[in-house]
């Protein structure tokens, strides 16, 4: 049954030119999972706001929309809920409890039914352990699961989302999108959702929609649409590694979408004669950047140890990645390394003297720099151009092209744009080596390429770089040398290749699917490579 | 039976005030001492260890707040000794006493309610007085949260940008102000999203109601219905002055009759509450536990 009706939707934001939203009509079934694609800036958030009123940003809209046939501005507010991609500023309250509850004090429910409704929702959610607890408390995961959670218990008929998990780690936006399947699947809830994580969310999807510049250009079958994707698209970098791998052998016919059908594609397809790559050796200099030797750390006195005897070394023009779970202290580490938090035994060295050898100031001079997990901290000043005068920045040396942005606001530029230019301010300093934490977190695919191509110019121009991630596939692409950090300790280090076809679990979408067809197959290009060199079977076949 | 801080919030902070409010209109020693008995005993039953410092801290402010008053108010008929000339009366230092006695039993019992009222319960009480206020100060102490966790990570992030110098005063000042501004635009740009977040949820369509942990249950009518009975009991005598006691010119109370002797045990009730509250529990816990 059609639940959402749009109708020729239009809309333009005041003193724009062109519309972010250009004609769009469509329809979604209820009990629809529909995934909204496109790039930074198509318009995929003005039109989700445009579906839910009371947050619909101001400006010249023309076009109808229906929900069961009656104008969208008649609709009840609880009917939509909708989700943001900030997970602190959309909590409301100071407790768990308070913040599922607010939704239904505003409908003046009485306490009975709301402590009914509260406790039902906890329990689906499966909050209860930390139902009492301040929001301050909780990690980014929780925070969005609660966020959801305070949303569904109004009982919307649909669920908006917009890029909810942009700031999660993979395993909390894995539980999310767990979450998430769940609630359509138990009560065919229908949920628009948009994203550009892409991996997990389109093989559980009914409907996939792509807009760009405000144009719906796609609406249909997941499979369909991946199929005949653009091969030079920007699209198609965020799109599952098997759909990646099928446009770059250029095949034709059904679109694999999981790891599953990936691995069932190559195996049916083409042959594995050849199993693995050449690999040229990985040799690092001899001279370390930066040396972790049996470091032990605690936030406070009676609290437990956080770094538990972490040694290891980055080498001089090394990029070197640090992979591990949230709260393993990877975070602190690198805190640690900058000098903000003191160890309490152990030793760091940076560039072979004594962190402490440092007198004031001078580390943070032509030696070494952090560019802090959440970039908009970096900024002081209200336009880009002020903040690039502080730093003394000449953007024309930079490795990259800021000039559209200097008379903008840092905090209303894109997120992968605020990281380009925290990373400029950063390479003011002229630094020897940059400690990055999640640099990739809240990046499309696209952005992800150029910072990838920006780490690379850093190691050519012989900067040494430590990144601590999440993102694996980024990982594989741009690490000289991999680690996995567990419980305040590296427990395995390697180059990417040999480091993550070890890893069976902690691994690329690639690796597992190639595993045991090829060897130390990493990323697409791997696959992709391997596959054209050993040719088709059916090939061979018809010889 | 429960744990007296369990009880109902508007319940514990009535007993509360007026526990304390008593002791502080009457100026009566008994009624003093019964209150001093009932709230240094309920403190022993809360916390077990560490309270040595706290005692000793509130006996000294016992002693100097005893002597100020002998030393500079000379009133009374009894002297006890000469101090450069000054008498030093018997009445004015239990005037003193009995002061400074009051000031330390209600520090005792502000200990107590502060350790008691935590957030929710402080933020129900004032739920239950208006939801608009609960909200507002829910919201108000999230944002404190986030503002400090937004400071620490900017200023972290500043220092090892390197870009303003830790011993250089200037830059140091220069920093500071500019990392206060940004935070003012930084709440202000989330605040947006709250708002937003606030008005998709409904906010502000209809009259609020405030949802809370807190019941009212039987027990707590019953707690509720004494603290009211004898407080009103003790209250009325006062005001009738049965329990008046006199220190100048020469310290006098007023003989036993049947309203102060009524008014003394409905106090002592009121004040040794929570004491009995707690022993019974625990009694009934020992019992209990030892059918398992």
């Amino acid at each position: 049954m059609e639940l959402l009706t749009v109708k020729n939707l239009t809309f333009t934001y005041p003193n724009c030119k062109k519309s972010a939203v250009n004609n769009l009509s469509c329809s979604v079934n209820s009990g629809d999972f529909t995934v909204l694609c496109g790039a930074t800036g198509s318009g995929k958030s003005t039109f989700l706001r445009l579906l839910k009123r009371e947050i619909s940003p101001n400006g010249e809209e023309s076009g109808e929309i229906f929900i069961e046939n009656t104008p969208i501005s008649e609709i009840p507010s609880e009917r939509i809920g909708f989700v943001t991609q900030h997970p602190d500023e959309q909590i409301v309250t100071d407790k768990v409890y308070s913040e599922l509850a607010f939704g239904l004090e505003n409908s003046g429910l009485e306490q009975n039914v709301i402590a009914r409704r509260v406790a039902e929702m906890a329990s689906y959610f499966g909050i209860e352990d930390w139902y009492d607890r301040d929001v301050s408390t909780l990690s980014g995961g929780q925070k969005q699961l609660l966020n959801l959670a305070s949303v569904m218990i109004s009982d919307p008929d649909i669920l908006i989302l917009d890029e909810p998990t942009s700031q999660l780690d993979p395993i909390a936006t894995s539980d999310f999108l767990a979450t998430l399947k769940k609630l359509s699947r138990d009560f065919s809830l229908t949920v628009i959702i948009a994203e550009h994580r892409l991996e997990e969310l389109i093989p559980m999807c009914d409907r996939l929609m792509v807009m760009e510049n405000g144009i719906l250009i796609e609406n249909g079958d997941p499979a369909e649409i991946t199929a005949k994707l653009d091969r030079g698209s920007k699209l198609l970098l965020s799109m599952p590694t098997s759909v990646r791998l099928y446009h770059m052998l250029g095949e034709k016919g059904v679109c694999p979408l999981t790891v599953k059908d990936g691995r069932g594609f190559i195996e049916s397809n083409y042959k594995n004669r050849l199993r693995a790559l050449d690999e040229k050796e990985y040799a690092h200099g001899d001279k370390k950047a930066l040396e972790f030797k049996n470091v032990y750390f605690r936030y406070e006195r009676n609290l437990p140890d956080i770094l538990k005897g972490l040694s290891f070394s980055v080498y001089e023009n090394e990029v070197f990645c640090i992979l591990g779970g949230n709260g393993s202290g990877k975070t602190t580490s690198l805190s640690c390394a900058a000098g903000l938090r003191k160890i309490y035994s152990g030793e760091i060295k940076v560039f072979g003297k004594k962190l402490k050898d440092y007198p004031a100031q001078t580390l943070y001079t032509n030696c070494l720099t952090l560019l802090p997990q959440d970039v908009q901290s970096v900024f002081l000043r209200n336009t880009v151009r002020e903040e690039l005068e502080d730093s003394k920045t000449d953007i024309n040396t930079l490795p990259f092209d800021l000039s559209q942005l200097l008379d903008k606001h840092p905090y209303d530029i894109s997120g992968g744009e605020q990281q380009l230019v925290a990373l400029a301010k950063v390479l003011s300093t002229e630094p020897r080596l940059i400690l990055m934490d999640e640099p990739t977190k809240g990046l499309d695919a696209h952005k992800k390429q150029i910072l990838l191509e920006v780490i690379k110019n850093l190691k050519a121009s012989g900067i040494s770089v430590l990144i601590v991630t999440h993102d694996v596939e980024f990982a594989s692409l741009c690490a000289d040398r991999c680690a996995l950090f567990f419980r305040g300790d590296i427990v395995s280090v390697g180059t990417p290749r040999e480091f993550f076809s070890k890893n069976k679990f902690y691994t690329t979408a690639a690796s597992r699917m190639s595993k045991g067809y090829f060897d130390y197959a990493v990323t697409v290009e791997d696959i992709a490579e391997l596959c054209a060199l050993n040719g088709k079977k059916s090939e061979e076949k018809q010889l | 039976m429960r744990s007296f801080e369990n009880y109902n919030p508007i319940v514990v902070a009535l007993y509360f005030l007026l526990t304390s409010s008593i002791i502080m209109f009457s100026q009566n020693p008994i009624l003093l001492l019964t209150a001093f008995v009932g709230a240094v005993s309920y403190f022993l039953i809360r916390n077990r260890e560490n309270t040595l410092k706290t005692h000793l801290f509130f006996f000294i402010i016992f002693i100097i707040l005893t002597l100020i008053n002998p030393l500079t108010s000379h009133n009374g008929r009894t002297v006890l000794f000469f101090i450069n000339d000054s008498p030093i009366t018997l009445e004015a230092t239990v005037f003193g006493a009995v002061s400074a006695g009051i000031i330390v039993t209600v520090l005792y019992l502000f200990k107590i309610f502060s350790s008691i009222m935590t957030r929710d319960r402080l933020l129900y009480v004032f739920g239950k007085l208006s939801p608009k206020v609960a909200l507002i100060l829910s919201m108000g102490i999230r944002y404190i949260a986030l503002f400090k966790e937004r400071t620490r990570k900017i200023v972290d992030s500043q220092r090892a940008l390197g870009l303003y110098k830790d011993d250089n005063l200037l830059d140091k000042i220069k920093c500071d102000l500019r990392v206060f501004s940004i935070l003012i635009t930084w709440a202000l740009e989330n605040g947006i999203i709250t708002a937003n977040s606030m008005e998709a949820r409904g906010y502000g369509k209809q009259r609020r109601t405030h949802y809370s942990l807190f019941k009212f249950r039987s027990a707590d009518i019953i707690i509720l219905s004494v603290t009211l009975l004898c407080s009103a009991v003790t209250l009325t005598f006062i005001f009738l002055s049965k329990l008046d006691f006199v220190f100048y010119p020469t310290i006098k109370l007023d003989d036993l009759n049947l309203f102060s002797i009524s008014a003394y045990i409905s106090y002592g009730i009121l004040s040794l509450l929570p004491t009995f509250n707690e022993i019974g529990e625990k009694l009934k816990w020992s019992y209990l536990q030892s059918k398992i």
